[in-house]
């Protein structure tokens, strides 16, 4: 058979899909023709290389996330999975999660040493996942719900709508974080939750917020800004979350 | 409602394959937290129409739905530039790939392999339908028929472009070493 027509078929022969007549024709070919072997050659070695180097390992989180996932679609409960894993223990998840809620709200009301801001904010944002409290108000709709913090809170928080730039508005919500009212407002960016709390600046808090940090899984973005504390908490990677501080902070207005 | 009972069979039919469907987002979106959304979202959607599976090769099952999933976000993210200005006839050629392979001795191609982070910078100017069939064949090891059905084009066009990609990625790293062997001098 002439080269021409063998070179023709020697990637169907690197990738088995020559009949076995065909084949052995190549095999023959390749013994007697340095061209077609040295071609057959640089295709192998290409296709080692890029074998070898070509796969990472998934993060050990993705199976993870998929499997909560999908308890969510059954309704089974992904978070009280997660949390009964974490503590290690077989307790009646329902029940246990919601004693957790019960008594971490006790404590942080009784103890004198008031938790880290961090921690607690990264709480009140699983918090708002884990009892399917995401929202008190669900809306899109900035003018929808703005409106509703009116007589909730002693300021009124600027509501964004940032959707042109994919992170869509949920809702609000009212929370407490260390024994004070704060506004949440509730954003989602593909599959991520990011909750937005605002809360009136401490004045005895001389110290500025943060900037950025990353605990527990989540990353958490705080500013001052007109004499209002805000802080960004998701699971959405850092560069996005710092996109959206950025798109956040440059178009709240002035009060 | 899918229950539990549903799920754990999707979970053991579907999960081991989630590697592969995690490698093949990150081939096309070259994102790895975006190829982490991506496969979490197929899965979701693969669920729900889990009922459509009817046995059989579940790994192209899965790998199809990723890479939908992937084509769409990219196509919503409208950075498929070379999406949209890819053209057969443009970045093919006429079938004188396996001229281009001679013109390539084998020292040259084999000292291109040296480093990993070069063949997968290689990869990514590939356009992404060549990456794609590359990853499907090389990677996972699908027949062309198998590629044909999870890409959704004719046989022929899968044999086309895995060919092209090869041509090209030989051709992108026997530049990338001569380049270094400039700069070395």
């Amino acid at each position: 058979m002439p080269c021409e027509e063998m070179q023709q078929k020697i990637e169907a022969y690197l990738d088995g899909e020559l009949t076995l007549s065909d084949q052995r024709d190549m095999e023959e070919h390749l013994a007697q023709c340095n061209r077609c072997s040295a071609v057959l050659h640089n295709l192998r070695a290409l296709s080692a290389s890029v074998k070898k180097v070509g796969t990472v390992t998934a993060p050990i989180s993705l199976r993870r996330k998929i499997k909560s996932g999908l308890r969510e679609m059954t309704g089974e409960g992904a978070d009280a999975f997660n949390w009964r894993h974490l503590l290690g223990v077989g307790v009646g998840s329902a029940v246990f999660a919601s004693f957790c809620v019960w008594f971490f709200m006790t404590f942080t009301a009784l103890s004198p040493l008031q938790p880290q801001p961090t921690e607690e904010l990264i709480a009140a944002h699983v918090r708002s996942m884990m009892v399917s409290h995401l929202t008190d108000v669900a809306s899109s709709d900035k003018h929808t719900v703005k409106p509703w913090f009116n007589g909730k809170l002693d300021f009124s928080p600027s509501v964004l709508d940032l959707q042109e730039h994919g992170y869509q508005l949920v809702g609000g919500r009212l929370d407490y974080l260390q024994k004070q009212p704060v506004a949440a407002l509730v954003y989602k960016h593909r599959a991520h939750i990011i909750n937005v709390f605002i809360r009136r600046a401490d004045s005895a808090a001389t110290a500025k917020p943060a900037g950025y940090t990353h605990q527990q899984g989540y990353n958490l973005i705080r500013w001052r800004k007109d004499g209002l504390d805000y802080a960004l908490v998701s699971d959405l990677n850092e560069k996005e979350l710092r996109q959206m501080a950025v798109l956040l902070e440059s178009q709240l207005a002035p009060k | 409602m899918a229950n539990k009972k549903d799920r754990q069979r999707f979970e053991r039919t579907m999960l081991v394959h989630h590697g592969a469907a995690y490698n093949l987002a990150l081939w096309l979106l070259r994102d790895p937290a975006e190829a982490e959304d991506i496969v979490q979202t197929a899965y979701m959607k693969a669920f729900e129409h889990f009922s459509s599976f009817c046995g059989g090769n579940a790994a192209g099952w899965m790998l199809t739905i990723v890479r939908n999933t992937a084509y769409n976000a990219l196509q919503k993210a409208k950075r498929n530039s070379n999406l949209i200005s890819f053209d057969e006839a443009l970045h093919g050629g006429d079938g004188s790939c396996q001229n281009s392979f001679n013109t390539m001795n084998p020292e040259d191609t084999l000292s291109a392999m040296e480093s990993g982070a070069q063949i997968m910078a290689a990869i990514e100017r590939l356009p992404v339908e060549y990456r794609e069939v590359f990853f499907l064949r090389e990677i996972e090891g699908f027949s062309y028929k198998e590629i044909a059905e999870a890409t959704q084009v004719p046989q022929g066009t899968v044999m086309s472009r895995l060919s092209r990609a090869r041509v090209q990625l030989q051709k992108i790293l026997v530049e990338q070493s001569k380049r270094k062997k400039a700069n070395a001098l």
